[in-house]
Order: C-alpha cells, then structure tokens, then sequence
C-alpha cells in the first residue's frame, strides 16, 4: 500500500503531461517530418494520388525541417520529455545531415525510380521514406532503452517495406525478407540486452544506469552490451551482421539503397556513439574496465568491417553490390572513430570524447555527398541503359562525359584521394586515432592498409567508364539527375578547398548533452 | 618585384590549371592543342622569371635559410596547415625542368587524335601537381600534390596507352598508393609529435620547422628511435618506389612501354624526380640520424639499381623498355649519391636528376619518333636507320651519348660527380668516416657502381649499333625525315645536354652549392 502511494503522489507531483514549446522547439524537425506525413497522405486524396505531388509535398516538408533547424539556436540541450529525448547540438546537426540527405534521396528519385514507379505508388512510398526517416531522427537523440528500441524499429520498419517495394520484383522481395529476418533477430537479440540492463540496474536512463554499473554486472552485463551492439550494428551493417546489406542494395530501388546506405548507417552509429559516451561519462571515463572493453570492443569490429567490406567488393560485377561492399567499408572506418570515446579524460565536457563526435560528423557530411552522388549516377545509368551491372558502364567517358567525371570523382573519394573531400575526412579520423596513441595507431595502420586494398575496386569502375571501348550510343541525362551528380562532385571539391569551415561547423555542433545524474526516483525511470 | 616575389609561385602552381579550365571551354581540337601550348609556354616563360628574382647568393646560412620567394597563407588553422611555397637551389632546377620539359612533352603530343581536350586537361593538371611538389614547404600540401600528380597520370596511361595500358595504369597507382600510405602515417605521425615540442604547441607541418635540429631534438625525446626509425623508412619507401629503385621498380618498366610518348617523357623526366626529391627535402632532413645510420641500406638499393638496371636494360629487346631499365640504373645514381653523404655526391645526385630529365626526355621521344614510322619498338627488327633519317640519327647520337656519360654531355657531370663523391665519404673527416663506417664497405660500394658506367656505355652503344648501323633495310627506306615539329622537341633537349655538360656549374651548381652546404650543416 505504501508503495501505491508513493506512486501516486510522485504521479500528482508530477502531473499530466504537457509538453512546453520550449521542450518541443528543438524537435521542430520531427515536427515538420509527422505534419509532412501528412500532408503527403492527404496530397493522395487531392492529387488524384500522383507520384510527382507527394514527391513535391515530401520535398518542401524535409526543407522546411531544414530550415526549421537551423533556425533553432540550440542551447546546451538537455532532456526532454522526461527523459526520452535528449536535445544537444550534436542531434540538431545530425538530423540536418540527415535531412538534406532525404531532400537528396527525394531528388534522386525524380530523376531516375520515378520514371518506372506506377502511378499511386507515390504517397506510400514517400510516407515509408519519411516514416524511416523520423525514426532514424530519434535514433540520434535519445538514450533511453525505451526510446532506442522505438526508434530502431520505427526506422527499421518502413525500411523493410521500401526495401521490398518493387512488389513485382522477386530480387526486390527476396531480399526484403532477408532483410526483415536478419531485422527481426537483431531486434529480439537487442531487446534482450536491453532487459537485461534494465533488469540489472533498475533504470531505463542510460546515463543512471552508467553509474551503476559499478554495482557489478558480470556475464549479464556483457550479454546486455552484446545485445546493443548486435541491433545497432545490424543498422550499421557491421560485420558480422552485415549479410543484409548488399542482397538489400541489389533487390531494392536505387533511391532506397542510397538512403539506406547513408541514413540507416549514419543512424546507428550516432546512437551508438551517444550510448558509448553517455556510459562513458557515467563512469566518469576514469579507467572504467567496462568502457575500455567497449571501446576496443567496437575498434576492432571497425577495423574487421572495412576489412570484410573492402575485400567483398573485390568479386562484385554489380554497381549496387560494389556500392554496398564500399559502404560496408565505410561503416568500418566510422566504428574506428568511436572507439576514440574511451579517453574522455577528466574534463566533464569529454574533450577527446567530443572529437570523435566532430569526426564522425565530419565523416557523414562527406560521405553523404559521395554515396548521394555515386547512387545517383548509377539510378541514371540504370535508367537509360536497364542494367546496373558494371559492363552497362563502359565507355560512359564517351557517352556521358559529364556522368563519368562525377562518378570518378566519387570513386576517387570514397577511396580518399586529393583533391576531394574524402581524404580530408579519412585523413582526419586517422589523425584523431593516432592523437591517441597506443593501440589506435594500429587502426591507423589497418585504415592506411584498407585504403589500398580499395582502390583496385573502385579504379575497376573507373577503368570500365574510360578505358574500355563500347558501341553503346550516347546517354540522355536528365537535367535534374545530371545536376544533382554534378552538385555532389562539386561540393567534395569545395569541402576539401574549405575544410577549415567543414572542421569549424561540425566542431561547433560536436556537443553532447550528458547527464550526469538523473535522480532516482523519476516517474520514467521507477514508474515504467 | 615585390608583388611577383610574394605571388610568383603560386602562379606558376596554377597557370596550368586555368590553362586546363580554358582547355576544357575550348572549341575544335586545334584551339585545344593551342591553348594547352600557350599554357605551357606562359608556365615555362613564368619559370624564368625565377631566376630574375633569385638571389643567387642566398646568404650562404643555415638550411631553410636559403629559401626564397616563400609564401604561406593559413590554409586548416585549426591543425596549422598553411599554404607554404618557397624555392631554394634544390626545388629551383628542378621546377625550371618540370617547365621545360612540358612544354616540350606539349608538342610532342601534337597528333594526340583521341579524346584531345581530355588529354591536355589531364596533362596540364599534371603540371600543376608536379609544381606543387617541387614548391611545398608544407608537409600536408606536398602530400596533396604527391597525390594530385597520381589521378591524370592515370588517366593520360589508361586511356591513351598502348594494348596493356590498363594493367599498367593500375599497376602504377596501386605501386604509388602504397608509398603515399607509408608517407601519410610520417605525416600524421610528426605532427602530432610535434606538438610536444615547445614552442610548436598545436604541431607543425612546416618543412623547414620540422627539419630544424632543435625541434628534431625535442621531438626525438618523445618518439623514441624505433617510431623515428619506421617513420623513416616508411617515408622512404614511398620515395623508393616513386623513384623508382630495385626492388620497387617493376611498375616502371610497364607504365613507360604503355604510356604514349610524352607521357612517357614526362614520367621519366619529371614524375621519378619527385621520389629523389622527396628524399632530399623530406626523408633525410627529417631524419639526418637515421639517414647515416642506415646509409648501407640505401646506398645497397643504389648500388644494386644501377648494376641490375644496366644487366636489364642490356637484356631488353623493346626499345621503350630498354630506355625504362636504364632509367632504373641511372636513378640508382641519385639513392646512392644521397646515401653516400658527401657534398660532391649530394651535388651530383642533383645534377643527376636534371641530367637524366633531359636524357631520358629525348630517348623516350627518339623511341617515339621512330616508332610512329615502324610501329613496332623491336631493336633486332631495326637497322641501317642511318642512312635513311641521317639527321634523326645526328640528335640520336647526342642523346645516346648523353645517356652513356660522355665527357662534355650531362650525363658524365652527374655519374662522375655521384662517383667522385662516393669516394670522397671513404676521406677522413667525411660524414661516414665520423660516423665510423668501415672505409673498405665505402669504396667497396664506390668501386661497384663504377661498373654501372661500363655497363651503361656496353648497352647503349649496342643498341645504337642496332637501330643506326648496319645496311639500310629495304622495310625502313621510305621513312620521312624528322619533321620540322619532332626537331623543335629534339633541338632544345640537344642544346640542354650540351649546355650541362660543357657548364654545369653556370647551368646548375650555381643553384645548389650553398643549399646543399646548408643540408649538409643539419647532417653535422
């Protein structure tokens, strides 16, 4: 009885809950994305359900966000919602990367899926898109079990469906189911974690549950730990739960495996990077067993990840898988940067801690660009020639002068060569490992060594585009698809000419808000 | 003055890239060919000026006092990377080659037919990559260049080679990309240890700082000499293979068979130089100690590039490639001037550099000529050319001569001076010898390489018995003439082998001397 009334009265303490602007201003992007969703749903009823306007509504809405977003001056963040939702700078950036991505992905279907997708088709497909994309906001500002496990389903859902959107496609569908299986496993395998440590510590809030950790966890505790990253490492595509990823890339749309290949991955790893620092910081970083396990732990599934993905993309003959393998490298290279979050050092802000935030932002805004463009050179080629094989790119040097530079381009960043953005971000996540010292210069070293074991495959690309004759007749690109690759080619160019702006922007946002203790106590944290 | 002084190299790095911008714009291949020939003319004439504002004296103090012309402009403050150019007596010769010998290599690619404004785009972006080698003075934007140089080198063998063009166009890169790797980790790895130095809070990619002994004393406290002694021969890997000494070499051979003739000239005159380059400016510099204490190592390499790059080059039966081996044997020259450390041979590994620029320049287009007529590069099918093209056969000559070392051509000045110096570090009171090194090892490896020479004049005069001599093949009798285009490209290369061989020290030890007297203080 007592306890009831303990209920209780904390419950009237607390009272119903209603949210403030003030707690809702930050979140105005996952505002304008729910009121997109919307109008996109409504856009069917008055748009006859036409492809095009709810191609259009979605793209006005994600700008709007954008704008939204920038508008907001975040603050030093906090949380929000009782808990549930954290709001820092380093969530506002990722949502805009993110976001300016979709706008891509929306762009990018203009100009090549929209062509072969049935009329009517339009507003579920964009509803899904943005479904995924609210979740994969909310991946990057929570650290709550609750939340985390909403929000890597809520992405995780609409992400099968697109996956498997192409319903007359048996490639397209076989591979949604591969991918809802390895999904579901992954999630169940999570959960378990999850109510594990909640079991262990009583505490939904990761930052409260850090600082107990000291109460002892044992085989539990690494279990839980095996959990979470088996879910967010299945978003990652890290290996070893990576077997998804190219059967996805090759049976889904070109549009929904770019979005894939950027969003789902950039995703989960800035959840993964809030987990790792919120239990870091918990622990006060000081030496902490349990951090340092982890932070190896993640280092060396990095450093096996771009491995596995490099070599994968050896044997591929098609785009998509190639893009696939690539991008399973390129996860790699950002799981290495997480394991900087081990040396926070005395600071309560985590100074080298917010390093690894700053390069993993630095990492996406890059990589955004090169995947964007890559795909959508390959969603044009698909479009003009039917096949995404790479023999359907030869000689496109000659067909498509313009297509085949941006694609060169992209290839010789994604490998991290000058004079393009990518070796500014590659050369600067190697810099920050080594800063470290110790063993992260051995993942130095495997980055140093995976960067030539890549280029032979991506050259292979560019060697198919230039130096192989074809009678094939020339290409019709699209204006928009054209200048959208050209776009892409052009600001890894400027990204690299003006990095000191790129380091400055993702430095300034590289800010988390940790909690360093919640009171025990709390209605989401007792109650629940 | 002041204006060019403060600008003039920064030009110079990108003329050839506004020239490829207009190239790209242009209309009709003959505006093309054009506008890449001015371009290269302005860039050649703009080296020139140079040597207007060089102060010839160059203070005479210690090394990087000698620069000049520096410009540095903050590029990444955040990590302190600036935009750092400057010239001094090692990097002047050489960019006045680089000039040189695009211009030239641009005439030479006058019946370049296909895809035309790609080829000069490519060809002039190469130009600005090559530049920025030789006027970095800031590691991270050596890099950058080094890098740059490899995407159009790429381009211009993979697209415009001959039948195995694509083999050797990645053959090239991947070679390449495994040195830059090993020079990126030196990169990233000194500055970071810099940042332990007083003074350098925040680390430093200068050059000049980090070849600073004080600065290389405070850093060495910190790296300890096991990470100082990887970083060295990462570093020199990248540059051994870019040179390219045995037994990294093997890429060479395939790229300059594949390449088209000018790309081939600027490869061996230019692109090699880099990696002999990179030695002098960075490699040893940055590690003077690891530089003596692994002395037997390089001056092995050299020894063993130039013998077996002559026994290749006698062995070869394509011309082209017998031209690629003697490259090897000739670059062996310059590892084992550097590693030898003595001024006459630090001096005549430079020499050697600019020499073998010129050389190598006119064989690959000597092979090139004669291989537009026959199409085939075989040396047992040739004969008798004498008597058909007797003036081809005059430029000919000149080169291979040159090439060989005769006294009076520049060749000789270089293989004497790397020779005479290799001696002279078995004197007492050279480096070596304080350093304690065995004096018989030092003429031992002084005494070996003497037989590259023999061996370079047994190939080289075989071959020109071969291609020149003999009766007049029936196949061969109605060749043209060189043309008044192919004579343009030969006469200043002719004029140049000359002109070094007969005033080497007017021509060139004028730049170096007092630079190399100052990189001699930092080895102590």
């Amino acid at each position: 009885m007592a306890s009831m009334g303990l209920i209780f009265t904390s419950l009237a303490a607390v009272g119903p809950f209603v949210p403030e602007w003030g707690q809702m201003r930050p979140f105005v992007g996952e505002l304008v994305l729910m009121g997109t969703i919307v109008g996109v749903l409504l856009s069917a009823f008055w748009g006859r359900r036409s492809n095009a306007v709810a191609g259009v509504v979605s793209l006005a809405g994600l700008m709007l966000a954008v704008v939204g977003l920038l508008l907001v001056r975040p603050t030093e963040g906090g949380e929000q919602f009782r808990g549930m939702l954290v709001s820092d700078h380093f969530a506002v950036l990722w949502k805009i990367l993110l976001l300016v991505f979709t706008a891509g992905v929306v762009l990018m279907w203009f100009s090549t899926t929209r062509v072969s997708m049935h009329e009517g088709d339009g507003p579920e497909f964009f509803t899904l898109l943005l479904g995924a994309c609210l979740g994969m906001c909310l991946m990057g500002s929570t650290s709550n079990l609750l939340m985390i496990f909403m929000a890597v389903e809520m992405a995780s859902l609409p992400s099968y469906v697109l996956a498997g959107f192409r319903k007359t496609d048996r490639v397209g569908s076989e591979a949604a189911l591969k991918y809802v299986l390895f999904g579901a496993a992954t999630s169940a395998v999570m959960v378990y974690g999850l109510s594990m440590l909640y079991g262990l510590y009583g505490t939904l809030q990761i930052g409260e549950l850090a600082r107990r950790v000291d109460l002892g966890g044992g085989v539990p505790l690494a279990v839980a730990m095996v959990g979470i990253l088996a879910g967010v490492g299945f978003k990652i595509s890290a290996v070893p739960f990576h077997f998804w990823c190219p059967d996805v890339f090759e049976g889904a749309g070109v549009d929904v495996a770019a979005f894939l290949s950027v969003a789902s991955k950039g995703a989960g790893l800035t959840l993964l990077l809030r987990i790792l620092m919120t239990i870091g910081h918990g622990l006060g970083y000081a030496g902490s067993e349990v951090l340092t396990s982890l932070a190896v732990t993640v280092g060396v599934m990095g450093a096996i990840t771009c491995t596995v993905g490099n070599t994968g993309a050896y044997v591929q003959m098609n785009m998509k898988r190639l893009l696939a393998y690539s991008s399973i490298a390129h996860a790699g290279y950002m799981l290495c940067i997480l394991s900087l979050v081990v040396r926070g050092g005395s600071d309560a802000n985590g100074v080298m801690a917010n390093s690894a935030a700053q390069a993993l932002l630095l990492y996406l805004a890059v990589y955004l660009f090169m995947n964007l463009g890559a795909f959508t050179v390959a969603g044009l080629v698909q479009r003009e020639t039917g096949g995404e094989r790479l023999e359907d790119y030869t000689g496109l040097g000659r067909r498509s002068p313009l297509l085949a530079v941006c694609m060169g381009a992209f290839m010789f960043s994604l490998v991290g060569l000058p004079p393009f953005a990518g070796f500014g971000a590659k050369v600067y996540v190697m810099w920050k490992l080594g800063a470290n010292g110790s063993w992260w210069w051995a993942l130095v070293a495997v980055i140093g060594v995976n960067t030539v074991f890549s280029l032979y495959y991506y050259l292979r690309v560019v060697r198919v585009m230039f130096m192989v004759e074809s009678e094939k007749p020339e290409m019709v690109v699209s204006p928009l698809g054209g200048g959208l690759a050209l776009v892409c080619a052009v600001m890894l160019l400027v990204m690299l000419v003006a990095f000191e702006p790129v380091l400055n922007l993702t430095g300034r946002y590289a800010k988390l808000h940790l909690p360093r203790s919640v009171p025990t106590g709390q209605v989401v944290a007792g109650g629940l | 003055m002041g204006f060019l002084n403060h600008w003039l190299l920064t030009i110079l790095i990108f003329l050839p890239t506004s020239g490829a911008v207009l190239v790209v714009a242009a209309q009709g291949r003959a505006a093309v060919r054009w506008t890449a020939l001015v371009t290269t003319l302005v860039t050649f004439l703009a080296s020139l000026l140079l040597l207007v504002g060089f102060d010839w004296n160059q203070g005479g103090g210690a090394y990087g006092s000698t620069m000049q012309m520096m410009t540095s402009v903050p590029w990444i403050p955040a990590f302190h990377i600036n935009y750092q150019v400057g010239v001094d007596g090692l990097s002047l010769p050489l960019v006045l080659l680089s000039t040189f010998i695009c211009l030239l290599a641009c005439i030479a690619s006058w019946n370049i037919e296909k895809m035309t404004k790609g080829y000069m785009a490519l060809f002039l972006f190469l130009e600005t990559g090559i530049l920025g080698v030789f006027l970095s003075l800031d590691f991270f934007l050596f890099y950058v260049f080094f890098e740059l140089s490899l995407l159009p080198m790429y381009f211009l063998i993979g697209i415009w080679g001959g039948p195995r063009k694509e083999y050797a166009a990645i053959k090239f890169f991947l070679y390449t990309l495994v040195g830059s790797i090993g020079l990126l980790i030196v990169l990233i790895g000194m500055f970071l240890f810099s940042r332990n130095v007083p003074g350098l809070e925040g680390g430093t990619f200068d050059l000049l700082k980090l070849s600073d002994p004080a600065v290389q004393k405070a850093m060495g406290g910190v790296m300890g000499s096991g990470v100082i002694k990887t970083f060295f021969l990462l570093a020199m890997l990248g540059f051994l293979i870019k040179v390219p000494a045995v037994p990294f070499h093997t890429w060479l051979p395939d790229a300059h068979v594949e390449a088209p003739t000018p790309i081939s000239m600027i490869l061996a005159a230019i692109l090699l130089k880099m990696g002999g380059y990179g030695i002098f400016r960075i490699a040893y510099p940055l590690f003077p100690g690891m530089a003596k204490e692994l002395w037997w190592l390089f001056a092995t390499i050299g020894v063993v590039s130039i013998i077996y790059g002559a026994l290749c080059a006698m062995a070869q039966t394509d011309f082209k490639r017998l031209v690629a081996y003697s490259s090897v044997s000739h670059m062996g020259f310059v590892v084992l001037g550097a590693a030898m450390m003595t001024e006459a041979a630090v001096n005549g590994a430079l020499f050697m550099m600019v020499a073998h620029g010129v050389t190598s320049a006119a064989l690959f287009f000597i092979v090139g000529v004669v291989y537009e007529r026959a199409h085939h590069r075989e040396i047992g099918r040739f004969g008798g050319l004498a008597t058909t093209m007797p003036v081809y056969t005059g430029y000919s000559t000149v080169m291979f001569f040159a090439n060989l070392g005769l006294p009076g051509l520049c060749g000789f000045i270089g293989e004497v001076m790397v020779l005479l110096g290799s001696f002279a570090a078995a004197r007492n009171g050279s480096i070596l010898m304080n350093y304690g090194v065995g004096r018989g090892l030092v003429i031992g490896f002084a005494v070996v390489a003497c037989f590259g020479v023999i061996l370079t004049a047994g190939y080289m005069l075989w071959t020109m018995q071969r291609v020149f001599l003999g009766p007049e093949k029936s196949e061969y009798k109605d060749f043209p003439e060189v043309d008044a285009r192919e004579q343009t490209v030969l006469i200043p290369l002719v004029a140049m082998a000359v002109l070094l061989g007969v005033l080497p020290y007017g021509m060139f030890f004028v730049f170096t001397n007092t630079t190399v007297a100052g990189l001699f203080k930092l080895f102590g």
